[in-house]
């Protein structure tokens, strides 16, 4: 992925080197040591220790959406809180900007979740004793923003998501949707560079979840920030993520695009998760793209990037391959029939 | 496996068969039996006593000699002193307020805190207090209580705070709430009189002291319960700590705190009546003088002002608005500062009014709450003393509960062994948790024994296990069938919400003059208190069983009296053992204060040691000792009972 950002502008990418988190009495001495490989039960049973997180190393550019996605308790929630630090790191180093936040002093720290990254959780957090507009100017309060302009920037935040006139509210009068919606504009409230969602959309009904998935894709495409997005919906990771990480057991086994994870799963537990997805829904055209051979005539046009899915119309309408080109309009290659059944047949070409 | 977290040994019994504990529990009886019959008589013996009598009594006229030369104890009086001060001034205000003011103030915090209901019935409550006929003496123990109320929480809010954010904190918090929360409420005015004299200060300090407990509990339970989402809201958006505290935990416990303020008033007022026996000169007094002349007039009508006060402080600090969902908070509520000043504009007008209208002085009006009780009283007296059918009257009833149960167990408990008693005990705690509460019950009544008032102890504990048993067999089905009915919950709520809140000493008013001086009235007293927590932790138990496991039971085919003993009571266990626990705790802070309606034994020794220091410390402070000692085991016993079905369900 490359950078968003115009030059000049801050680094605001992440980026995590060996990180560990180890619950449990004297977390160090298991870092790295021949009891880290224990099977879970057992190191429980005779230290007392969990290993949510292993040796992650992650970077994520600025602009870019990077999902984590894996299975109850293999260690995502962790993972996400140990970039602000909410919960301490045992070992390793998280760089947000140009700060080193594990190193960072007291107001520094503060400064990087003042003014830097905001959170949506998991089950909203709103605070049931403020109304909405004071739970979405909560973040404006504690940097010490005045109670007028707080007011204002949040009531304005609240229209962005929907929800204007409601800021007199309180959170629990609130379906579990709004209450989201909430949860994202207090987070939008102090225009942060970096967005984390810990599974924000899980506690919601389909239809809403896909709402509120869209509602994070325009914001993707108005506000341009970097985001982390703590799922365990394979959907809602393809739909959103520029890259993918399945964790399993506190690692990362696979770090990739999309495409790379259902075409090319790193091993069973990543198949198990995308054995059910169609992959011509992620698969862009690339893949089952050859050289063109000579052929003047195709049944159509399309660019680099389009999904095959996309395709299956054109191809089903004639014989004749599909012409596929670059940006600039130029041909790159052709796509056969055959290639786009047998993709959707689930062998391969 | 997870079981690995929590090392729990598990209780001896669990270890033996079913069988085998049987075998052995009946073995032990016998071998008791004969241990006790051919040991009798052997008192404790001297070399034991620790001659805290002596010590104390000693200690505490050094103290008297040395006040006002020893710079300590000068600075533990003038803080007593200042707080009097403050209750003085808070007696001013109440005044100044005229009746009409007062009244007014508890319908504005009323209704700014819960509603035109809730407001009505406080204001009235405290109206009647003057139609009782005791609007002075009534304001005097409101001053006394304000002002230990507001140092409790001065005090008991900061202990909670750090104790619900440290974990360290609540680990060394922790014992001494614990034991503070079983000791009678004479126990605290013992050394209070010991360090202030007799009188107000004393009085002062020792509700004070009495109700700091709750409001560090409450506090920081209502810390420990905010979500951890919450918090961490709050950390990622970079809240400092105070600012985390601020806006976020402490408004998320503020309803704990309130519980917290609710019962440190109502304790606060249990223990402000009793200490009107070192003269403080408010209401409680005239209870007193009516009880000790036995004019029934004058007891309920002072007493019935106890209760109006009461109920008026426990409505006005439970109530909670709530807001309708769907709907915002309406404007006008949302302003909370211009609300309470318009409330306090209505007080200040109502104030004075009464300066206006010259009706100052409460007026003459009287409701003669009290001759009406006297009479019911007299009726009673004539006619229910013998020859009522079943129970046989108050008379019969007295002297069968004396001279067939009483007195048989209490000798029996006196003439046993002291150390066969001390085994048993120490034998209960073993079979109950392990060593670990076995050495603390044999420690305990080890300690007792040293106090050098065995008897006396032997004669408390036998009234105490006498009325909780008699307790438990009221408590307990009443509460069975209140759980499993509806009507009678919905009948008995408003008696069991309004005996809920009053002092221990109002109980004690009825039973004297029904059943006359002695230890019965005391009994029955602590019967009558304890009841109502009892009735409501089983009937509570009860219906919090969940669901599922009763419709399976139905589903089987059982009937309503299967599903009772097979499903509902096993898993209702723990609750109900912790109601019988509240109940033992109740009866004894009730029998310990019936020493001084004839109950004798511990209660009045105590009772001697704050109201006649000057001859009775030392006994006294030896009583409190044996008393803290005896709740201590009483309780950890109970609680251990509680916890015990969590063992004996656990695969090994
Ligand atoms: N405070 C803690 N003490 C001990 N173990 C913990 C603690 N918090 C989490 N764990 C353990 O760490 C592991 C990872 O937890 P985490 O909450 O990060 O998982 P998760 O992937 O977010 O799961 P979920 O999808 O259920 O939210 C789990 O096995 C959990 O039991
Ligand atoms: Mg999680």
């Amino acid at each position: 992925m490359t950078s968003i950002g115009g030059v000049g502008e801050t680094n605001s990418s992440i980026s995590v080197r060996g990180m560990w988190k180890v619950y449990g009495p004297k977390p160090e001495r298991i870092v790295g040591s021949e009891l880290a490989d224990l099977p879970r039960k057992q190191l429980h049973a005779q230290t007392g220790n969990v290993v949510a997180m292993r040796d992650i190393n992650m970077d994520v550019a600025p602009g870019e959406v990077f999902v984590v996605m894996g299975l109850s308790g293999s260690g995502k929630s962790t993972l996400i809180r140990c970039l602000t630090r909410l919960i301490e790191p045992t070992v390793g180093t998280v760089r947000i900007g140009d700060v080193d936040v594990t190193a960072a002093d007291k107001e520094t720290l503060l400064d990087v979740r003042r003014n830097k990254v905001s959170m949506v959780f998991q089950h909203f957090g709103l605070l049931p004793h403020r109304t909405l507009t004071d739970n979405v100017a909560f973040g404006l309060e504690v940097r010490g923003v005045d109670k007028t302009e707080r007011r204002r920037k949040a009531n304005e935040t609240l229209e962005l998501v929907g929800l204007s006139e409601m800021g007199s509210y309180r959170p629990h009068q609130l379906s579990g949707g709004q209450q989201q919606r909430v949860g994202l504009a207090r987070a939008l409230a102090t225009d942060p560079d970096i967005l984390l969602f810990d599974e924000p959309f899980s506690a919601l009904d389909p239809l809403i979840r896909r709402d509120m998935q869209d509602e994070v894709i325009r914001l993707r495409h108005e506000v341009s920030k970097t985001m982390v997005f703590i799922t365990h919906d394979l959907s809602e990771a393809l739909r959103l993520g520029d890259r993918i990480a399945i964790m399993r057991d506190g690692m990362f086994v696979q770090v990739g695009t999309p495409e790379s994870v259902v075409v090319d799963p790193a091993d069973e537990y990543v198949e198990n998760f995308v054995r059910d997805v169609p992959r011509s829904f992620v698969v862009p055209v690339e893949h089952v793209m050859r050289d063109v051979d000579g052929e003047a005539q195709f049944s159509g046009s399309v660019s680099l990037g389009t999904k095959v899915r996309d395709i299956v119309k054109l191809v089903a309408s004639s014989e004749l391959p599909v012409e596929v080109v670059d940006e600039s309009g130029r041909q790159v290659g052709c796509v056969d029939r055959v290639h786009v059944l047998s993709l959707i047949a689930g062998s391969e070409p | 496996m997870s079981q690995a977290v929590l090392p729990a040994a598990p209780a001896p019994v669990a270890l033996l068969g079913r069988t085998t504990t049987r075998v052995v529990g009946v073995a032990a009886v016998i071998v008791g039996i004969v241990v006790f019959k051919v040991t009798r008589q052997q008192n404790v013996p001297s070399w034991l006593d620790l001659h805290v009598q002596r010590h104390a009594q000693s200690v505490y006229h050094w103290i008297v000699q040395n006040t006002g030369r020893n710079w300590f104890l000068d600075a533990i009086k003038s803080i007593g002193n200042g707080i009097t001060w403050c209750q003085k001034r808070g007696l001013t205000f109440l005044r100044l307020l005229h009746w009409t003011g007062v009244v007014a103030l508890t319908f504005v915090i009323g209704y700014l805190r819960a509603g035109w209901r809730t407001a009505t019935i406080a204001a009235a409550s405290m109206f009647a207090i003057g139609l009782c006929g005791f609007w002075d003496l009534t304001m005097v123990t409101l001053s006394i209580m304000i002002v230990a109320v507001a140092f409790a929480m001065l005090i008991g809010v900061p202990l909670g705070i750090w104790s619900g954010l440290s974990e360290s904190a609540e680990r060394r918090l922790r014992p001494l709430l614990d034991t503070a929360q079983v000791m009678p409420a004479y126990v605290y005015l013992i050394p209070c009189v010991a360090f202030f004299g007799i009188g107000v200060p004393a009085a002062i300090v020792a509700t004070l002291v009495y109700a700091v407990p709750p409001a560090v509990r409450l506090t920081s339970l209502g810390l420990r319960q905010v979500p951890v989402v919450s918090t961490e809201v709050g950390m990622s958006f970079g809240s400092t700590g105070p600012q985390l505290l601020r806006k976020v935990q402490l408004p998320l416990a503020r309803r704990s705190v309130l519980l917290g303020l609710n019962q440190v008033i109502m304790m606060a007022f249990g223990l402000v009546v009793i200490a009107s026996q070192i003269g403080t000169g408010d209401v409680g007094v005239r209870v007193l003088a009516g009880l000790q002349k036995l004019d029934a007039n004058l007891a309920f009508s002072a007493g019935f002002c106890i209760v109006f006060a009461a109920i008026a402080l426990d409505r006005i600090t439970t109530g909670e608005r709530s807001l309708k969902p769907g709907r915002p908070m309406p404007k006008w509520m949302a302003d909370r500062r211009a609300l309470w000043a318009a409330g306090l504009a209505v007080v200040v007008v109502a104030a004075l009014s009464a300066k206006v209208l010259s009706v100052q002085q409460y007026p003459s009006w009287r409701v003669g709450i009290g001759s009406w009780a006297k009479s019911v009283i007299d009726w009673l007296d004539k006619h229910a003393r013998h020859g009522v059918p079943l129970i046989g009257g108050t008379d019969s009833f007295n002297t069968f509960l004396v001279r067939d149960i009483l007195i048989p167990f209490r000798s029996m408990l006196q003439s046993a062994a002291w150390w066969l008693v001390v085994g048993v005990v120490t034998l209960i705690g073993w079979v109950s948790k392990g060593w670990r509460l076995a050495l603390l019950c044999a420690l305990a009544f080890t300690g007792i024994a040293a106090m050098h008032n065995w008897d006396l102890a032997m004669d408390t504990l036998s009234q105490v296990l006498i009325a909780v048993i008699i307790s438990v067999c009221l408590a307990v089905p009443i509460g069975v069938w209140s759980g499993r009915s509806r009507w009678l919950e919905t009948a008995l709520r408003p008696f069991l919400d309004t005996a809920q809140v009053l002092p221990q000493f109002v109980y004690l008013v009825p039973v004297v003059f029904l059943f006359r001086v002695g230890p019965t009235p005391g009994m029955i007293a602590a019967v009558i208190y304890a009841l109502p927590p009892g009735i409501r932790l089983v009937s509570l138990g009860l219906k919090e069983v969940p669901l599922a496991p009763r419709e399976a039971a139905i589903s089987f085919g059982a009937t309503p009296r299967q599903e009772l003993i097979k499903v509902q009571l096993p898993l209702a266990f723990k609750s109900i053992m912790l109601g019988i626990n509240q109940v033992i705790l109740m009866v004894l802070a009730t029998v310990i204060i019936a020493g001084l309606i004839g109950g004798g034994a511990l209660g009045l020794e105590a009772l001697g040691g704050f109201t006649k220091p000057n001859i009775k410390m030392g006994d006294g402070v030896a009583a409190g000792v044996s008393i803290v000692l005896l709740a201590m085991v009483l309780d950890r016993l109970t609680q251990a009972w509680g916890n015990r079905s969590d063992q004996e369900d656990r695969p090994t």
